[in-house]
């Protein structure tokens, strides 16, 4: 294998695992180079758990859990957080819904109180007001985001094809509009209910910590929690690795260059294969020596841009994202030959040596990245806990990626990235918006 | 379920502890980089980071927009971006591709200040890529059909910016703000009519006035035991050869900041973007530390005063901000810094919402901000430098941001001393004289034939509407 860049830094980085009676997992990684420690909990709960008609309600969930509990007033998760010199966030995707903080090391035991406090008491505090207020946010949030942009709903557009009707990933975490609206405050409750419990979640705190210490933390606070087993499994997300017709949509708005995007279906996550297409999406659309940016953008300039992106999704299959922005007058048709072209001769050869070598070293380089901080460490730990069930895995996952062949990269091309698994989406702009003033 | 505040109305209780207290901090400070100068001139600073395995390399280049010739606003950008497309060595695509061997990202931008060049690597890699780097300073090809292709780049990129609210808001209100003969009226990477007229050779000769070691600074730091800095650095950037130039006088700031609006028409958008501001005090100024104390806490979270009303209140917005940017600062005070507010709010409530942040701001001058507010916002702004820290590339962008603001290096370790300091009717002194209701430019972009008329109701100043973009 070509493979020279740096060894994986992850070597010296360790876990432990844990499982508290009431079924909270804890993973612990101790790292004493700065006085700082992570915090991130992971529910095994994400749009995918939604039902008809209430698309949304995990993201709006995730809103309501900064609003208060029994021991924490209104906004108080934040201004705690905030007020002991740390940072916080909680995100929802299609697979689960995290919620972190990272504290000076002093404060740990502040953020672990925290996040006891609103897992096991959040019903206490939940009301309408809130629950209506924070519904007001997430629409905003969907107009800042999506509708307000340009391209803003490509995304959830490609999606929806790509996944049928009735699939649990065919609608996005930000959910519609009318389903926020239907959203009542029985219905965040019978989720929490639902979803919100010890023995469904998984603790990671990262950083410079005292292993033992932060266990009988975390057992003094979460510990007396209780569990429960009323969680209702996702629907089957399993599709036919292969779609088997292209599907495509043109849609004509007020955006400012026509588009090409195409969304492909590729291997599950945590599969050898799903590393094998990153690689293949990498050297293909991944950079400025990419293969499809060497064409669209520098050879061809029918391209302004030109990437592919990887979603790892573990209970569906995943998604690769092209994305091309059109130069001046150039015709999607062309675009498109143009990308069928390298796509084929990239299906037929593989990468070259040189190629995967530079695959390998960005990925590497990604992973570096992602585990540089505490906090980035803390969700990956949780990551590989809650989709693979082990932790470990965080710390091998460099490894796996490097250990792919050329072959196994041009076989997943092969596979996967052709006209029959993918769709499409052509952005054709309006012709009647092309005035400028004031410069 | 209980509404009543007490934990024991919570079904199948768990046991509640009191919330726990702070344990002992340990110390920590800003690091103090070491400072000296290769023989070519080149000044370098150098801070060891234990454990932080990717290298970042940041370097200054004296090269600023406001030294771009006439007419050719955009040329300082095209010239960044041409730094990586081919060398003396390598041409622009072997040049990509031996830095993505390297597992490196070469990143170049031009802002007021100068222009910015930045190397992230893993520590390995480290000599090579500086060695690429070097080439891209020292000796850079500009071919003319690269050239050519970022020219057609960039003005293709051009609509897709007007497109995008928060960008299209930002160029009007510098085009509002500054006089129409200073540099920062105009659009950064340039405007369409100037971008076309940009060449090789106004790339190459932009170059050959600006760029040089004797004016650069370069900013390294990771984990850099084991690594023959000195060694990798003579090979390197200290072949990098050019003659000494003069410093350059910076102009001084000026800017119109009467109260007024004008609303960008975007027939049909669902959202108003909302940029507020003028300018003020820069790092140079000693109200610095109260300035960003006091703006923090009008808008600095969603805990600040602005979103508690129009997000966590009234849910008008996913969320306000307000903000300090340096646009440029000296010792001899000729810099300013932006001050502003910016977030979107529905169309239908930008009146009200409107209105509510300027009764905000009014609150805020009439009673000022509490000692609780402030106490939480020093915790805050102080506390997170560690985090904030962890990385690299977080210390090398703090410590060239304070090479291109001819700050002292241990600027952002006095700053946290003087931000403890700082009390709060300073605080609310500064945060009310940075963002004053009554001297505000409000650009807002949405669909005038809704907003044009409430805000108007307002009193915030004469209403204007502009089309198109």
């Amino acid at each position: 294998m070509g493979h020279t860049a740096t060894p994986p830094a992850t070597g010296g980085l360790t876990a432990t695992e844990h499982r508290l009676a009431n079924g909270l997992r804890v993973v612990l990684s101790e790292d004493h180079l700065t006085p700082v420690a992570a915090v991130c909990l992971w529910y095994d709960v994400g749009s995918r758990h939604e039902v008809e008609g209430r698309t949304g309600l995990a993201h709006l969930f995730e809103h309501l859990m900064f609003q208060g509990s029994a021991q924490v007033k209104g906004n108080g998760h934040f201004e705690l957080v905030q007020g002991a010199g740390g940072s916080l966030n909680g995100t929802t995707s299609f697979e689960r819904t995290n919620y972190f903080e990272t504290m000076p090391a002093h404060e740990l035991e502040l953020a672990l109180w925290l996040e006891a406090d609103r897992m096991g008491s959040l019903l206490s505090a939940l009301d309408e007001e809130s629950m209506d207020n924070q519904r007001d946010v997430v629409k905003n949030e969907r107009r800042q985001r999506y509708d307000n942009v340009p391209y803003g709903t490509a995304f959830e557009r490609m999606t929806a094809m790509v996944f049928p009707e009735g699939h649990p990933y065919h609608h996005t975490p930000i959910g519609s509009m009318a389903d926020l609206d239907a959203a009542s405050l029985e219905d965040a409750r019978a989720f929490f209910r639902t979803y919100y419990a010890p023995n469904n979640a998984v603790l990671a705190i990262v950083g410079d910590i005292d292993p033992e210490q932060a266990l009988a933390w975390a057992d003094k606070y979460f510990g007396s929690i209780p569990g429960h087993e009323g969680k209702q499994a996702p629907r089957d997300g399993d599709l036919p690795g292969i779609m088997g017709e292209e599907k495509r949509e043109v849609v004509e708005e007020d955006v400012p260059s026509r588009a090409m995007m195409a969304a492909y279906r590729l291997p599950q996550d945590g599969t050898r294969e799903a590393d094998a297409a990153d690689l293949a999406l990498t050297a293909l659309g991944g950079g400025e020596s990419s293969r499809l940016y060497a064409r669209l953008v520098r050879h061809d300039r029918t391209a302004v841009a030109a990437g592919f992106g990887l979603l790892r999704l573990a209970g569906a299959p995943s998604l690769g994202w092209l994305d091309v922005k059109a130069s001046g007058g150039a015709e999607v048709a062309d675009i498109q030959a143009a990308v069928d072209e390298e796509l084929r001769r990239f299906a037929e050869e593989g990468p070259t040596e040189e190629e995967m070598e530079r695959a390998q070293a960005q990925l590497e380089r990604e992973w570096l990245d992602r585990l540089a901080t505490v906090g980035g460490r803390a969700d990956e730990l949780c990551r590989y806990a809650v989709l693979f069930g082990d932790p470990q895995l965080a710390l091998t996952a460099v490894g796996r990626v490097l250990d792919v062949t050329r072959e196994e990269v041009r076989a997943a091309a092969a596979e996967r990235l052709r006209p029959d698994n993918r769709a499409v989406l052509v952005y054709e702009p309006l012709d009647n918006n092309d005035e400028e003033t004031g410069q | 379920m209980s509404e009543t505040e007490a934990p024991a109305g919570v079904q199948s209780s768990m046991d509640f502890h009191p919330q726990p207290r702070s344990g002992t901090p340990k110390p920590w400070a800003f690091p103090t980089p070491e400072r000296g100068t290769l023989p070519n001139g080149l000044t370098v600073l150098r801070c060891h980071r234990p454990g932080q395995e990717v290298v970042a390399v940041e370097v200054n280049l004296l090269a600023p927009l406001d030294a771009e010739p006439e007419g050719l606003d955009g040329v300082a950008t095209i010239m960044a971006r041409a730094l990586n497309e081919g060398t003396d060595k390598h041409d622009a695509e072997e040049f990509a591709a031996e830095l993505e061997r390297c597992g490196a990202t070469l990143d170049s931008h031009a802002d007021h200040p100068g222009v910015r060049v930045s190397l992230e690597v893993p520590v390995s890699r480290l000599p090579k890529a500086l060695g690429l780097m070097a080439d891209a300073l020292r000796a850079p090809a500009f071919p003319d059909s690269e050239i050519e292709r970022l020219v057609a780049n960039r003005l293709d990129e051009i609509p897709h910016e007007l497109a995008n609210p928060a960008r299209r808001a930002a160029k009007e209100l510098s085009h509002e703000l500054f006089p129409a003969e200073s540099r920062m009226s105009r659009p950064r990477q340039g405007t369409e009519e100037t971008v076309r007229g940009i060449d090789a050779a106004a790339v190459r000769a932009f170059y050959e006035a600006h760029v040089r070691p004797a004016t650069a600074t370069a900013v390294v730091v990771g984990d850099l035991e084991g690594v023959d800095l000195d060694a990798a650095l003579t090979d390197t950037l200290g072949a990098w050869k050019g003659s000494t130039a003069e410093p350059r006088p910076m102009p001084p700031i000026s800017a119109d900041d009467s109260g007024r609006v004008v609303i960008v028409d975007r027939p049909g958008a669902v959202q108003t973007q909302l940029l507020i501001g003028r300018i003020g005090a820069d790092r140079h100024d000693r109200v610095w530390p109260a300035q960003l104390l006091g703006v923090y806490c009008l808008g600095g979270t969603l805990t600040s005063r602005l979103d508690r009303v129009l997000r966590e209140e009234k849910g008008y917005t996913y969320g306000v901000r307000s903000f300090g940017q340096v646009l440029r600062s000296t010792p001899e005070g000729t810099g300013a810094a932006m001050l502003a507010i910016s977030g979107s709010v529905a169309t239908d409530v930008t009146g009200p919402a409107l209105a509510d942040l300027w009764q905000v701001l009014r609150t805020l001058a009439a009673e000022g901000l509490t000692d609780e507010e402030r106490d939480v916002a020093v915790r805050n702004l102080v506390g997170v430098a560690p985090l904030r820290y962890e990385t690299a590339a977080a210390v090398a962008g703090t410590l060239a941001d304070q090479v291109e603001q001819f700050l002292p290096d241990d600027f952002q370790g006095q700053l946290y001393a003087r931000l403890a300091e700082t009390g709060t009717v300073e605080a609310t002194a500064a945060a009310v004289n940075a963002l004053p209701a009554d001297r505000l430019v409000t650009i807002l972009v949405g669909d005038a034939s809704q907003i044009a008329d409430p805000v108007r109701e307002l009193g915030i100043g004469e209403v204007k509407v502009v089309t198109g973009g």
